[in-house]
């Protein structure tokens, strides 16, 4: 990664994207565009496309048609478009008999970083996810949050230009879901272009812009406030099942 | 009542699990099947008779007793009848044995004959293959059955000084059975047949079990699809398994072999313990491969659990490591041939039994590398196919 890369246009770019598994199709035509230092959120029920929309992402799958390309032009396939993307999945994706600093290590040295600013890069990680005194400890040692913490560590490590977050908050207790969105809020003034997916309304209130997706579709796209008062409800919760079911079912 | 709910549940969720259902109730039919042809018959030993000079007039009878004994197959060896110097037949003999096309040769001479006219026992020659103690056994058990026969049906020479009583002593005096070994000598011991085909067998077994359990886990965990994620090929993270296990592996094959050659007593060249080394590096890397193929196709825990007694109980049978496959059904004789540890046992044994150099095994080598080759192209067809189109 060189210094002087001029910034791109967009962090992230899907055009007329859709995913078909045999006849059931998850993505219908989505077309979406992330200019970069934004915390952006993909809110929708269960099973409507968020994950797959993920995947096709981090390049795990390829779409059945359309295009998505990322940091102003490159393929999700490609080592230089990997390399610039942090993924944190929603289970506690980490090695639990290594220690902290060991799943960092491993996590930064797969992304190719160099000895001396990946030690650096350690302990800088380990003040940001607040495990610097527990460092050494085996995580199957740790709480459940501290895991998860140190998860949003090993996704962070290699400073990615694009963090993507499948579900972070799930099953997160209050404080901690605080303090995670507190470090989210950090990073993205840092730079780092954030992408969230959540099923929770609550999550969707502390994002820069939100896109509500239902069964593969985007049904509305723009910043919280304005889609509450785009769809006439009370709070973005109203606004989503108006937009979702309609506004009879809001009513009830 | 709701012991019965969780019965009825625990009965639904297994018989919606076909792989389980399939394993438990076939399982044991397949290992019986197995069990009863290994035990069913006696070890069949192949027999073959030469006969030089007037001892040709005995060899028909001596035919017959031992066509009578069920446990033996006579054989037909491809040594002419011109042939006479005893050095040349006795190469010849230990050819036939060689090749393995008989397990036992039985010798008699002229001079045999001789001895036994001149009052004495006289000598027949007893050549065998050796490494195989239990088919040893078995041609010694036939051979020595015959004898007796044998020793009573030959003429003796009667002369004045010689009663009738010794007429029958001589007659009923057994012969002398003089024993050519082509491999070991009566020291052998039936452990030292079994001892090594030992390490692969191990190693095969807990390299398996470590590499889908272990891979297994990294794909329920969700980490081996954030190593796609990251800049990491699919087969850089194999590569990266295959050298982990590798020192694992390569450590507990080393303590196995150091441990077993302890116990054999044997001694063994250098050269022997490097070329063994070498037919346990490719067994381990069959199983590792084996072993993330099963990992791959196992949809949880339980599934992954089912495949070690699936690959190694059908071996333990008919790899020849205690069984020789020879008493089995020419349909599992062609089934034995596809497993890899049959291959890598046929090596160990030639190299560690008989001495033969690594390049004697060459055709045993090239087919664990194939092995090797086309379950690794499987394994990511099948990894390809499940991490990469969900």
């Amino acid at each position: 990664m060189s210094a002087a890369a001029p910034t791109p246009e967009y962090i992230l770019k899907l055009d007329s994207v859709v995913k078909s598994f045999g006849d059931f199709t998850a993505i219908k035509g989505v077309s979406l565009t992330i200019p970069g230092k934004m915390i952006f959120g993909l809110l929708g029920p269960n099973g409507s496309g968020k994950t797959t929309m993920l995947r096709m992402i981090t390049g795990l799958i390829s779409p059945t048609s359309g295009v998505v390309t990322l940091m102003g032009g490159l393929n999700p396939f490609s080592t230089e478009a990997k390399s610039q993307i942090g993924y944190m999945p929603q289970n506690l994706a980490v090695y639990q008999n290594l220690s902290v600093v060991e799943n960092l290590q491993f996590f930064g040295r797969i992304y190719g970083m160099e000895e001396k600013p990946l030690k650096e890069r350690i302990d800088e990680v380990l003040e940001i996810i607040e495990l610097a005194d527990r460092r050494n400890e085996t995580l199957a040692n740790l709480s459940g949050g501290m895991v998860r913490r140190a998860l949003l560590g090993t996704a962070l490590v290699h400073r990615p230009k694009l963090l993507l977050l499948d579900e972070p908050t799930a099953g997160v207790d209050p404080v901690l879901r605080i303090k995670i969105w507190d470090t989210l809020r950090k990073l993205c003034g840092e730079g780092t272009g954030i992408l969230i997916t959540t099923h929770h309304i609550s999550e969707a209130y502390r994002c820069d812009r939100v896109v509500f997706i239902r069964a593969g579709s985007i049904i509305a796209d723009g910043p919280p406030a304005q889609l509450i008062s785009k769809y006439g409800g009370r709070d973005l919760e109203e606004a989503f099942v108006v937009a979702t079911h309609g506004e009879e079912s809001a009513a009830l | 009542m709701r012991s019965i709910w969780v019965a009825a549940r625990v009965i639904r969720e297994i018989s919606r699990d076909r792989r389980t259902l399939a394993f438990f109730f076939l399982a044991p039919i397949i290992i019986m099947t197995l069990v009863y042809y290994a035990i069913k018959d006696d070890q069949i030993a192949k027999i073959g008779v030469v006969t030089r000079g007037a001892a040709r007039f005995f060899e028909m009878e001596f035919l017959n007793t031992l066509e009578n004994d069920k446990d033996v197959r006579i054989v037909n060896l491809s040594i002419s009848d011109e042939e006479t110097d005893p050095q040349t037949l006795n190469r010849m003999i230990r050819k036939e044995l060689a090749a393995g096309r008989v397990d036992g040769v039985l010798y008699m001479s002229e001079q045999m004959l001789n001895e036994r006219f001149a009052g004495n026992e006289g000598t027949l020659h007893l050549y065998v293959e050796g490494s195989k103690p239990i088919v040893t056994s078995a041609v010694f058990g036939a051979i020595a059955d015959a004898m007796d026969e044998l020793a009573a049906s030959l003429p003796v020479v009667i002369d004045s000084s010689c009663s009738s009583l010794c007429a029958e002593s001589v007659n009923n005096k057994p012969m002398e059975l003089k024993k050519h070994y082509l491999y070991g000598d009566d020291d052998y011991r039936t452990v030292d047949f079994f001892l090594p085909v030992l390490p692969a067998f191990f190693v095969f077994f807990f390299t398996f079990i470590l590499s889908t359990i272990t891979f297994q886990r990294e794909r329920l965990r969700g980490t081996l699809e954030r190593l796609l994620v990251a800049p990491v090929g699919f087969y850089q993270v194999i590569a990266g398994y295959v050298m982990g296990f590798f020192i694992f592996a390569s450590l507990q094959s080393i303590i196995v072999v150091v441990y077993i050659l302890k116990l054999i007593q044997f001694q063994f060249t250098w050269r022997q313990t490097m070329a063994f080394a070498v037919v346990i590096l490719l067994t381990m890397l069959v199983a590792l491969n084996l072993g993330l193929l099963a990992s791959f196709l196992a949809h949880n825990e339980f599934q992954a659990l089912q495949f070690i007694p699936l690959v190694i109980l059908p071996q333990i049978f008919l790899a020849d490591i205690i069984w020789d496959i020879n008493g089995f059904p020419m349909f599992f004789q062609i089934i034995s041939k596809l497993f890899p540890l049959t291959h890598a046992n046929a090596a160990a044994r030639d190299i560690m039994i008989r001495g033969n150099p690594l390049s004697n095994s060459w055709m045993e080598l090239l087919i664990l590398a194939g092995f090797i080759a086309i379950v690794f192209t499987v394994m990511s067809l099948v990894a390809h196919k499940k991490d990469k189109s969900i």
